[in-house]
């Protein structure tokens, strides 16, 4: 254990004292939110307004804060991946630097390597990710609140959730690479796409059906309904309360992604946290795997 | 003496290049072992064969009587190894390196801050604990390598060119203090290098030329066995001519002869031309050159 958490605060220090690292992952959401905030806000407000039925009074901070929500929550569920990426480097330094072979020359278990790994890399996302977080939910509390403290509180576990979701994937995938400059083209490669993919740039439901189902296979989409579910309750609960007709209500949480299905089959918001949780121990365990893999496969 | 180390018909290929061919030999415990090679030779792939960072395509490896296919992490216990060049993190201080790398170990608290003491002091370093290692000089950083080497007190300290790049104050050092090591704890010392000096001190030395062994024996023998010695004549102006190759000194003539045997009888043969000689035996660099027909020396094979 002390073995682990030594490593464990090897890897935090070396992450830390990389400080250029650690502030362009902190300013990427901070950049995130102003562009989403400039340039698409007014965008999905239309967007919002004229999928509304005519004649439907609502508040304008009502509005505000749906739109606010659906933004935020797009930004949360790409940014836990992809600062997951930028951030969880510190593996493929060690291989680009020869640290590796200084640390596995050693008796040290390849899974406690690999743990320490992901968890000082989890640790480090989610000092970001929940920075993010706070920074969110100050714009959402500027453009109108309807949070519940429950609120914030399953959102801040689905930010969890899909930070160590981002930590485990990119862990995976970074295993196999042996410099910066690959592990940078990855990044590009996953902030480019992941934001489709999961329905955070784009709501799955205006894809094409079979696109859906493909996409429906794909966790990272339940990573992002979770979210949006939860910052988006509260409005809901108070359309419902000023008398939204039930049916408007379903119509815009359908067609921004809070009700999945797959196959047909409705996604209920545990089911979405069993997705992910298992997502996140699938990818951990293959993540072990491959180090315990790789030191067999070197000794044999 | 036993064997610590045994390997036995090792082979190991990178694509088409056979790295390692069939490689055998012994290490004793307690001994002063040398393995000499150029670059390519197939050093480094046998000591990461060793220390169990590189998959081997055949034979076997042997290290304080276990296996390395299925022990390797008691193994891991027995060696400390100083690499090639520094690959400790060069943003953490001397003591936070140290104290991470002991950890693998299971060496923390008191018993780290107990050994980072007689390390600090062994080594010289205790005006470094909390320096950055990037900043520090080429020789301070061996000196924090070594520690991190012997931190856990192994038996066996593999040295993988370790004085390279090195001054001269800061190689005597690092050899006295391995000098003192291997006299108060037994330590067997594994050596690659490209100083010959430091291979004449070793207690046997193996030659190793594309992955094979070219040469291998105590320095004395391989000596005796590949090179003659040297009479130099101080004082002599004229040219020798003992059918024997000479080389003009600006103090004199150096004759050079097959043997210690020739050697003797040369100068009984002529007491009047031997008034003021010494001879001194062929050195590390010319059996090297005679077994593999390259040169060596600090670094730079020719």
């Amino acid at each position: 254990m002390n073995t682990f958490f030594q490593l464990t605060r090897r890897n935090l220090r070396m992450f830390f004292k990389d400080k250029g690292m650690f502030f362009s992952s902190l300013i990427t959401p901070v950049i995130l939110l102003v562009l989403y905030a400039t340039f698409l806000a007014k965008v999905y407000k239309d967007s919002f307004l004229s999928a509304l039925p005519d004649g439907l009074a609502i508040e304008e901070s009502l509005i505000d804060a749906t739109v606010a929500g659906q933004l935020i929550s797009s930004l949360l569920a790409v940014s836990c991946v992809t600062i997951a990426f930028c951030s969880n480097l510190l593996m493929i330094g060690d291989k680009a630097s020869g640290a590796i072979r200084d640390l596995t020359v050693s008796p040290v278990k390849r899974s406690t390597l690999a743990f320490s790994y992901f968890t000082a890399s989890a640790a480090s996302t989610l000092i970001v990710t929940f920075t993010a977080l706070a920074l969110s939910l100050v714009y959402l509390s500027v453009q109108g609140w309807y949070l519940s403290f429950l609120d914030v509180v399953c959102v801040a576990l689905d930010v969890l959730v899909l930070t160590l979701f981002g930590t485990a994937l990119s862990s995976c995938i970074h295993f196999f690479l042996n410099t910066n400059g690959q592990a940078s083209a990855v990044g590009t490669i996953v902030s480019a796409g992941y934001g489709f993919i999961c329905g955070a740039y784009m709501p799955i439901s205006n894809f094409g059906a079979g696109l859906q189902k493909v996409l429906s296979f794909l966790p990272g989409t339940y990573g992002t309904s979770l979210v949006r579910n939860h910052m988006l309750r509260g409005v809901f609960a108070q359309m419902g309360s000023v008398g939204f007709p039930e049916e408007v209500i379903s119509g815009i949480r359908a067609s921004i992604d809070c009700d999945l299905s797959f196959f047909g089959h409705q996604i209920s918001i545990g089911a979405m946290y069993a997705v992910m949780i298992g997502s996140v121990l699938l990818f951990a365990g293959i993540f072990v795997l491959f180090h315990i893999v790789a030191r067999r496969k070197a000794i044999r | 003496m036993e064997n610590i180390i045994e390997i036995e018909h090792l082979n190991k290929c990178f694509g088409s290049v056979k790295a390692v061919q069939d490689l055998s030999f012994r290490v004793k415990k307690g001994e002063f072992f040398a393995f000499l090679g150029v670059n390519g030779a197939g050093k480094s792939t046998t000591i990461s064969i060793l220390c169990g960072q590189l998959e081997k395509d055949s034979g076997k490896v042997y290290v304080c009587g276990k296996d390395a296919d299925r022990a390797i992490g008691e193994i891991a216990r027995k060696i400390g190894v100083v690499f090639q060049n520094s690959l400790l993190d060069r943003p953490l201080t001397v003591r936070q390196n140290l104290q991470s790398r002991a950890a693998l170990y299971g060496i923390t608290g008191k018993r780290f801050e107990r050994r980072l003491e007689e390390l600090s002091k062994l080594l010289d370093f205790s005006d470094l604990l909390n320096r950055a290692v990037g900043k520090l000089s080429g020789g301070q950083r061996r000196r924090i390598d070594i520690a991190r080497a012997l931190f856990h007190q192994p038996e066996i300290l593999i040295l993988d060119e370790p004085t390279t790049g090195l001054d001269p104050q800061t190689r005597k050092l690092l050899w006295n203090v391995i000098d003192a090591l291997r006299q108060t704890t037994d330590m067997t010392v594994f050596l690659t290098t490209h100083y010959m000096e430091e291979a004449a001190d070793a207690d046997y030395v193996v030659i190793l030329d594309s992955g094979k062994i070219a040469a291998e024996g105590t320095p004395l023998d391989l000596k005796n066995r590949f090179t003659g010695d040297y009479i130099t004549v101080y004082g002599e102006r004229e040219a020798f001519d003992f059918g024997y190759p000479t080389q003009t000194l600006r103090e004199g003539v150096r004759v050079c002869v097959p043997n210690t045997a020739a050697a003797t009888e040369l100068i009984l043969a002529h007491p009047e031309r031997f008034v003021d000689y010494e001879i001194v035996k062929g050195k590390m660099d010319d059996v090297f050159l005679a077994v593999t027909g390259k040169q060596l020396s600090g670094g730079n094979e020719k």
